[in-house]
């Protein structure tokens, strides 16, 4: 394993397959080997790498396997060098050598990142990198002479650093991206509910006050509780007066039989029946009882006291 | 890495989406109650108010009373009156059925809130009253 301090902070890592390295715990920036993306140098009929990244898909199509696979491009004179590497394989490739995900900071390609060697340099004991025609490759170590091992400290490193798709393999980023826009309509949408729910509750509030003013009514629902149960006390008092009333004064007496006095205070009626023996007021008893009245009587000598609770 | 993970923004839009649904869900019960709160405090304003305007409304019953004491069927008949802030006393030592009727039938038959009530009979066709109004 090679480190390297990069910008006074992260060390750098040059990520092969047939290479080992010891645990990591702090963040490395990741230099990709030859094997692990496609590389190419090509003349495109466009101005800016932007515009040649949409072209790609189609330059590398026929020499990719198959699988999914991530596009990238920068300028080099007049040409664009371009490159098309799997996130899965260097996902895959990282975690088998034990390195965390979490401390990849940035991923350059080695084709970049290695610039100005002159002949092979030895990345492992098996493979070494070298330069041809501008483009680096890897080699079998026995295949050329090496001038000595790939020195990381020497290297600055570029602005062409790419980033993983991490869950690109699992989920397609297009239907990341809808279920993320369904997400946030809603989001939306719950929130222009609640804020019209809430403009609801509040007008409610607003209107209960007005009913209050409008009505000149106490200010608290207790109060006005309080003073209901007062009224409905008046009401159900006045309605049975009226009722007991109406029941006494439509008695069918007989000819020596009369209403001689009619009382009522302290929520109760007396009335008093003159003429009327103790024993001889079955007539008056009975229309009372049909009548559903809750009475109380009461004889002295040829008078008939009721007294009725309102 | 440069990107933000995808997974983390899922993860937050989710949480969001989580809480702000929590928010609906209280606010909507507020409107809820709200809303039943209204109708049970409609429901108090109109019963207490109705109750009121029957039973409280001191210029209207005065008036209406007043107007009964001024029919031609009880001119023949002497009714004194008392006048307390929230009450009137009528009271008459001798008045005939047919007044007394004519005017028991009208109070009766209003929403007076009628307080005391005493009638006495005096002969065959008169009697005594004694009755106090409140409002």
């Amino acid at each position: 394993m090679k480190f390297n301090k990069f910008n006074k902070k992260l060390p750098t890592l040059f990520l092969d397959p047939l290479s080992e390295y010891g645990a990591i715990d702090s963040s490395v920036n990741i230099i990709l080997s030859p094997s692990l993306y496609w590389v190419k140098k090509v003349s495109l009929p466009v101005k800016y790498a932007r515009d040649a990244k949409k072209l790609l898909p189609s330059i590398f199509e026929d020499i990719l396997p198959d699988g999914k696979y991530n596009y990238y491009a920068y300028k080099s004179d007049d040409e664009f060098i371009i490159f098309a590497y799997s996130d899965k394989l260097i996902i895959d490739t990282l975690a088998q050598k034990g390195i965390p995900l979490s401390n990849v900071a940035n991923i350059y390609f080695a084709q970049s990142e290695v610039t100005g060697i002159e002949g092979a340099l030895k990345i492992n004991e098996a493979q070494s990198i070298y330069v041809k025609d501008e483009i680096l490759i890897l080699v079998p170590c026995c295949w050329i002479e090496e001038k000595g091992e790939l020195d990381l400290a020497k290297i600055n490193l570029s602005k062409h650093n790419i980033a993983l798709e991490k869950f690109g393999h699992i989920v397609e980023t297009k239907s990341l991206y809808k279920i993320g826009a369904i997400l946030m309509v809603l989001i939306l949408l719950i929130t222009t509910e609640y804020f019209i729910t809430a403009d609801k509750v509040s007008t409610i509030l607003t209107a209960k006050d007005e009913l209050f003013e409008k009505n000149s009514l106490q200010s608290t629902t207790f109060q006005n509780k309080s003073m209901l149960k007062k009224y409905k006390a008046i009401h159900q008092s006045q309605t049975n007066l009226r009722d007991i009333m109406s029941v006494i004064l439509s008695l069918r007496l007989k000819s020596d039989e009369k209403i001689s006095f009619i009382d009522m205070k302290s929520k109760k009626i007396i009335i008093s029946f003159s003429g009327v023996k103790e024993g001889k007021e079955r007539a008056i008893i009975n229309t009372l009882k049909a009548k559903k009245l809750q009475f109380k009587k009461s004889f002295v000598k040829e008078n008939m006291k009721i007294e009725v609770r309102l | 890495m440069n990107r933000i993970n995808p997974l983390y923004v899922g993860i937050s839009l989710f949480v969001i989406l989580i809480f702000v649904f929590l928010k609906l869900s209280s606010v909507s019960d507020e409107y809820y109650d709200a809303k039943e709160s209204y109708k049970e405090t409609l429901t108090l304003v109109n019963e207490l108010s109705g109750l009121k305007e029957v039973y409280a409304n001191k210029s209207i019953a005065k008036k209406s009373l007043q107007k009964i004491l001024n029919h031609s069927s009880l001119k023949s008949v002497e009714i004194k009156q008392k006048n307390t802030k929230s009450t009137i006393k009528l009271s008459c030592a001798s008045m005939d059925m047919k007044a007394l009727n004519f005017l028991m039938g009208k109070i009766l038959n209003g929403t007076y809130q009628v307080k005391n009530l005493k009638i006495k009979q005096l002969s065959k066709i008169r009697a005594t009253l004694d009755m106090e109004i409140k409002w």
